[in-house]
């Protein structure tokens, strides 16, 4: 497919900003239109075109007909409150901000793909979940907070797009909790964090993706559109406390019962949003998936595996890592 | 560390050998028979009855193998209650000894990835019944582990154990901690009976082929054929079991 058009809503977002950035060098791709009601960065802006709509209004049809594109990327997902987005516009933004999104998508001829970037929370952090969760298993488990449900309907609407245009592809990618140094992530704000707040008596299993990574999935998404659901996530999984050891970033066991309290009164005693319920999840039951079909469908390769994404999100990054670690004891000081 | 990524820990398992050791030597002194019917390579299904509760019955087959040097490099995994992964300490305790939840998808992983995996399919039935009926075997489930075996193509291992059961002060935390109560770990030390672990020759199903796990029939038949041959082996080890204390 010579000379794509691409579309990305929310493209004031790192994740946005940085696909733009990378598609808009692209020779296959002839043209990039960016949609946000942000101020996006000026240098980014002289390179695409930006448009300053709500993916809710009604001025957004005509200016994406007239821009003919062939692939949209449905970028404006957000998981806790940002810039720009407040907590109480969260559920309009992910939810009615897609499906007028998809009603817009199904008026134009031109269209050919359309991606997604999602989350694994879809699949939630459950005590007796499958260790690799395949795309299958996504309604194995009842969607326990906010986010999960956004995503799960969500995720209906596309499948259910999907199902009514054959000719379009819809990939829903996704993602492992991403970090990275630059992207403001709740996994990333909770390891940049003094102290890391752990569950006393749990060690879940973790598997992160490295945000570089994140952003590569989508340009592939985009450049070789899949359909269905793929997960994306790092190799490895590992155990949160060799997790955080790796990440130089210090634990501080809190018992179960005390957990949610305590933290979200330190949070807010910084000024800092309090941790989405799925975050909490996760730092107490974790997550693995299985990544069969982006590697065989998808084809695409993470570069960093999961202790390399935690460390160069902390800016801990030291070649032979492992290796030192292996033989340090648990309790040893920290730099 | 040297976790994997189902979050099994070679290291811990050898902090812990000394004392699973002790337990296995001096506290039930097991005697372990036929540890050569476990294959030396590849995937392997072990099929055993629920005898002392768990953890202890997938730590003390576990321990006989590691004793016996089957499988030292790989060794085996089992599929615990998904319940007892929301406890603190024994979920991250279990995870690292190679217990994996009983969810559907991890077995049929793990045996794929060709490793040893033991179950206990009778669950929490198990040592539910009444004390006249300790030997006496429950239904296997509902054939779920013939299915499993004959997907992956794996052969079963079938397993017997005797031993004394989880005492009376285990089932009252249980009781108090609202839990289905054999296979749930719980901290308490299952009395000093004499165990006896009999592996029985393997049952290859390889050559009904993958499809077969759809015949009902056929998945019932192996599940009985496996029970008779682990309750034979249960009443073959109380005879020789040379007194219970």
């Amino acid at each position: 497919m010579a000379g794509r058009r691409v579309l990305i809503t929310g493209v004031a977002n790192p994740f946005g900003a940085r696909l733009a950035d990378r598609l808009a060098a692209d020779a296959a791709v002839e043209r990039v239109v960016g949609v946000d009601t942000r101020p996006v960065d000026p240098e980014l802006a002289e390179r695409i075109d930006v448009v300053a709509a709500d993916l809710r209004s009604a001025e957004l049809p005509p200016l994406v007909r007239a821009a003919a594109v062939d692939t949209v990327v449905h970028n404006d997902i957000v998981q806790f409150p940002e810039l720009g987005r407040p907590r109480a516009a969260i559920h309009d933004v992910n939810v009615i901000g897609t499906l007028q999104l998809l009603t817009v998508c199904g008026g134009l001829p031109t269209l050919r793909a359309i991606v997604v970037r999602g989350s694994a929370a879809i699949y939630g952090s459950e005590p007796a979940a499958p260790a690799f969760f395949t795309e299958e298993d996504a309604d194995r488990f009842p969607l326990r907070t906010r986010f999960q449900r956004d995503i799960g309907e969500l995720e209906r609407l596309v499948g259910a797009f999907a199902r009514r245009h054959p000719t379009v592809r819809c990939t829903v990618l996704r993602l492992q909790p991403v970090v990275g140094r630059d992207f403001d992530t709740p996994v990333n704000r909770l390891l940049r964090a003094p102290v890391v707040p752990t569950v006393l008596g749990y060690d879940p299993r973790v598997q992160v993706l490295d945000a570089e990574d994140a952003v590569g999935a989508l340009r592939r998404a985009v450049l070789h559109p899949v359909r269905g659901p793929v997960n994306v996530a790092a190799d490895g999984v590992v155990s949160l406390s060799r997790a955080l050891r790796h990440a130089r970033s210090p634990a501080l066991p809190i018992a179960a019962p005390l957990w949610g309290p305590l933290v979200s009164a330190a949070r807010r005693a910084v000024g800092q949003p309090a941790l989405p319920d799925e975050i909490a999840r996760y730092l107490r039951y974790g997550r693995g998936v299985d990544t069969t079909r982006m590697r065989g469908e998808l084809r695409f390769e993470p570069e960093h595996s999961t202790l390399e994404a935690l460390a160069r999100a902390t800016g801990f990054e030291r070649p032979q890592a492992d290796r030192r670690h292996q033989n340090a004891r648990p309790d040893a000081p920290r730099r | 560390m040297t976790e994997d990524d189902w979050g099994f820990d070679a290291d811990f398992v050898r902090t812990v050998s000394p004392l699973l050791d002790a337990l296995y030597t001096r506290w039930w002194r097991v005697r372990a028979d036929g540890v050569d019917h476990v294959p030396a390579t590849g995937p392997a299904l072990v099929v055993a009855n629920q005898a002392g509760g768990q953890p202890w019955d997938a730590a003390m087959l576990a321990t006989a193998l590691r004793r016996h040097e089957v499988r030292r490099d790989d060794p085996p995994r089992f599929l615990a209650h998904g319940r007892a992964f929301e406890l603190p300490w024994a979920s991250t305790a279990l995870r690292r000894l190679g217990g994996v939840p009983a969810a559907p998808g991890n077995a049929a992983r793990l045996l794929a990835e060709g490793h040893v995996v033991m179950t206990f399919p009778e669950g929490g039935r198990g040592s539910g019944p009444g004390y006249a009926r300790r030997y006496r075997l429950e239904r296997l489930g509902h054939g779920g582990f013939v299915e499993l075996a004959l997907r992956s193509g794996a052969p079963i291992v079938p397993c017997a154990l005797v031993a004394g059961g989880p005492g009376p002060v285990d089932r009252v935390l249980a009781r108090v901690a609202r839990l289905p109560r054999p296979p749930v770990p719980l901290p308490v030390l299952p009395a000093p009976a004499r165990w006896r672990i009999a592996f029985g020759a393997p049952l290859h199903v390889a050559h009904h082929g993958p499809d077969a796990a759809e015949d009902r029939a056929l998945v019932l038949e192996l599940g009985e054929e496996v029970l008779a041959r682990v309750q034979e082996k249960v009443y073959d080890s109380l005879v020789n079991r040379e007194g219970a204390l």
